[in-house]
């Protein structure tokens, strides 16, 4: 039985992974009916693959590929990039039209009457630290804390222990 | 000419009733950084910032998960998924010449856990932090490019 | 099938966008489950994904035919994960012997979700997959999780059958090592 164990041993992996010959697997199956060593080894191998296998599958039905599908059909968009001559010419054509400058000419009118105020105002000027106009959360408590050199503003959410209920992802 | 004139009143009438000044983009980066007291492992892409996080916090080890830029478009968010349940939605909702207003909020399985809206100058960061992740914490880095 | 395939490389070749569309739609979920077999991460798998299919595209002229797509498309998708492994600084391709120094080491106070027992579990998975080494953990993978054959293994790895059965049985070695409260528990169920 021992000669056997150990000269099956080295097979069982294979066995395991369907890469015996029919005659290696039926002189393996006859000897695992009564080798628990082995029958023992054959099962932790098969908690293993589980152990790997079983949280891929889950995650596999989660995905929405739909959206990955979107973000390669943009990777691989070619870019076009017109002959530079074309371009200047076709910017000339269209300023020169009549049909397009008056019009615009009034829309940037129209825009700089409606901005006026809003430009004219003191409008925050860089050198402010980011300013946190709002922040809540309707579970946890949030400190909101400015660097003393103020260039980082921190928002920090004291998240609690994982409620009860809560599905693992 | 009579074309142009309902146009040319359409467009004033518009911009006189509109509110603020929304700029129509912004582009917005965000580094998602994971952060713990286990090992002391910094990640190098994390250079910039490694002085300012190391100012403000005690962890010991810093990594960055994901690195993105964001081009975002007055009013429509955008969401970065961080995690399995945790994502960070992100919404232009206005801006002066070197300023970008934008509405953050942090969801887990979709629920959001923290709203807050800021103002992000030029050269400024907001750092958001405290979602759990693994054995460390979850770190936002949001800051605007002009 | 393999007639089909043929005519969906030839089209891919000439540049149809449809053609990839519909090998995407054949092999994303192959390419998913290795990425994050390898990787453990969602987001960083489905990165992966979007990588592998648009770097077939751009090389696809290249396609020799001397193995199958999905050969091809296996070994891109390791290639690509390994290299985002090493980016991350989390790719190990030294021996057993050498002490783990990437992933943090277990500090039980301090972790939150002992509640979710399920969690744990699979992060102890993920702790012990961290722990071997690169060539390993991507044989383990493209056997347990996507159950390629041993030829199949050693054309993605492009290596020969006696080394993926070696990195099979070490890998296996070392990972029942690691988890055998869990196996002995009867988890793997």
């Amino acid at each position: 039985m021992k000669d056997s164990c150990a000269a099956t041993s080295e097979l069982l992996e294979r066995y395991f992974d369907h890469e015996v010959s029919d005659e290696e697997r039926s002189g393996i199956e006859t000897h695992i009916e009564d080798c628990s060593a082995c029958r023992d080894r054959i099962k932790t191998m098969e908690g293993l693959r589980n152990l790997l296998k079983s949280p891929v599958d889950e995650v596999e039905q989660k995905e929405d590929f739909s959206r990955v599908w979107l973000r390669i059909e943009r990777g691989i968009q070619p870019e076009e990039t017109p002959a530079w001559g074309e371009s200047i010419r076709r910017w000339i054509d269209l300023i020169l039209r009549k049909r397009v400058w008056v019009p615009a000419a009034a829309v940037i009118v129209a825009i700089f009457l409606a901005l006026a105020p809003s430009v004219l105002k003191r409008s925050p000027s860089s050198s402010d630290p980011s300013v946190v106009e709002y922040v809540e959360s309707q579970d946890y408590n949030v400190m909101v804390y400015e660097s003393e050199k103020g260039n980082v503003t921190v928002i920090w959410l004291f998240e609690g222990p994982e409620k009860e209920g809560l599905s693992p992802s | 000419m009579k074309r142009l004139s309902p146009f040319f009143i359409f467009a004033v009438v518009l911009l006189f009733f509109s509110t603020s000044p929304v700029f129509a983009q912004a582009q917005v980066r965000v580094r998602i950084i994971e952060a713990s007291n286990a090992g002391s492992v910094v990640d190098p892409s994390l250079g910039d910032v490694h002085r300012d996080l190391a100012a403000l916090f005690s962890f010991t080890s810093y990594r960055l998960l994901k690195d993105v830029n964001l081009n975002l478009v007055g009013n429509r968010p955008i969401e970065v998924l961080v995690h399995p349940g945790r994502s960070m939605e992100v919404t232009l909702i206005g801006g002066y010449r070197r300023l970008t207003e934008l509405r953050i909020r942090i969801k887990r399985e979709g629920v959001p856990i923290l709203s807050t809206n800021v103002k992000l100058a030029a050269g400024r960061a907001i750092l958001i932090g405290g979602p759990r992740h693994g054995e460390g914490t979850i770190i936002f880095a949001v800051s605007a490019r002009f | 099938m393999e007639h089909d395939e043929t005519k969906l490389i030839s089209r891919c070749q000439e540049g149809d966008q449809e053609a990839l569309k519909q090998i995407f739609d054949l092999y994303h979920n192959k390419v998913y489950r290795v990425a994050y077999g390898v990787l453990r991460h969602r987001e960083e798998a489905l990165d992966i994904v979007q990588e592998v299919f648009i770097k077939l595209f751009r090389s696809i002229r290249d396609f020799k035919r001397e193995s199958r797509l999905s050969t091809y498309l296996y070994r891109m998708t390791v290639n690509t994960a390994i290299d985002h492994l090493r980016k991350m600084g989390k790719a190990r391709v030294s021996s057993l012997d050498e002490e783990e120094a990437i992933q943090p080491a277990e500090e039980p106070e301090r972790r939150p979700d002992r509640i979710f027992l399920y969690k744990e579990l699979e992060g102890k998975v993920n702790e012990a997959l961290n722990k071997l080494p690169v060539d390993q953990r991507t044989a383990m993978v493209l056997r347990e999780v996507e159950g390629l054959s041993y030829q199949e293994i050693a054309e993605t790895m492009k290596s020969s059958i006696g080394t993926v059965m070696s990195r099979l049985h070490y890998g296996r070695k070392r990972m029942q090592e690691l988890l055998k409260d869990y196996l002995q528990e009867g988890a793997g169920k």
